[in-house]
């Protein structure tokens, strides 16, 4: 039998980096979704990882580490949060759709 | 190629444009942050048989009665409510939390105010609605002399406990201590 592909869809999915089932411990969403204050994941609300190992969306940490009562402090530990120098890497996880015949 | 990023970009531009002429588009309450947690948090909430909430506003989350009745420790047999008002800003600032009822406790003032820490100095957003009510439920088992808002029921509690349990059922029945005067809350 001959197959003939007359048109393909490339289909791409991705994820962040992290364990799959982690949750913003601000917001408690997801981090495949976005924090409450932003509509697209991705780039546009980006996670931001702490040198003690909490991840947090970035808008949702920094709205925390600006107040005072912050006193700069992983709300997670409470230890200092300094965020690491490199960013969660997007995990790029391609799957092609079956072609059209 | 398929092109994600300008189609997400045309997405933004219509809901944009959308948003300009306001009328046009149908008119969505938009769900605020605030309120996405709370939902999230009372649906998680742990209130066990001695506890209950109440929302007077079924519409509005944000401010609801939470009632105490704890079964063992001093305060037995007693029915405390609190209000409880979640600000714009939660999770980042702590629930506003409020004893409606007068009592004669070491961490509540006479006018409700809770001393906690969670509820003030050390809050932070990864606590949750539960942390709060298991920290009230907690002052209720464990009244604390050391941080007292009244300092006559700490005093009480730390010079002479017996007396301190006493005084407690004399304010839970409707009865005055130390000249101030309570209402029965005892069910």
């Amino acid at each position: 039998m001959k197959v003939k592909i007359k048109r393909w869809n490339g289909v791409a999915t991705w994820r962040w980096d992290i364990p799959e089932d982690d949750v913003c411990g601000i917001c408690q969403v997801h981090f495949d979704g976005t924090c409450p204050t932003c509509k697209y994941p991705g780039d546009d609300c980006s996670l931001l990882s702490g040198k003690c190992g909490h991840n947090f969306h970035m808008h949702c940490i920094l709205e925390w580490i600006k107040q005072d009562s912050a006193k700069g402090q992983c709300p997670m530990c409470r230890q200092r949060f300094e965020w690491t120098e490199q960013p969660n890497d997007m995990s790029m996880d391609t799957t092609h759709a079956p072609p059209e015949i | 190629m398929l092109k994600i990023w300008s189609m997400k970009k045309e997405q933004q531009k219509d809901e944009n444009s959308a948003e300009g002429n306001g009328a046009a588009a149908p008119k969505k309450k938009k769900v605020t942050a605030a309120q996405l947690r709370a939902q999230k948090d009372l649906s998680e909430l742990s209130l066990g048989t001695t506890m209950s909430t109440e929302f007077p506003d079924p519409d509005n989350i944000l401010s609801f009665v939470l009632y105490v009745e704890p079964d063992e420790g001093m305060y037995k047999g007693g029915r405390f409510s609190f209000t409880f008002n979640i600000t714009p800003s939660f999770p980042h600032e702590p629930p506003k939390v409020q004893c409606r009822e007068k009592i004669y406790h070491p961490n509540i003032d006479l006018e409700g105010k809770v001393c906690l820490n969670i509820l003030r100095e050390d809050w932070k957003p990864v606590l949750d609605l539960n942390a709060v009510i298991v920290g009230l439920q907690f002052l209720f088992l464990e009244p604390n002399a050391s941080d007292p808002l009244n300092k006559e029921a700490a005093e009480d509690l730390r010079n002479n406990r017996e007396g301190f349990k006493r005084n407690v059922k004399i304010a839970m029945g409707g009865g005055s201590v130390r000249g101030e005067s309570y209402k029965r809350v005892l069910i």
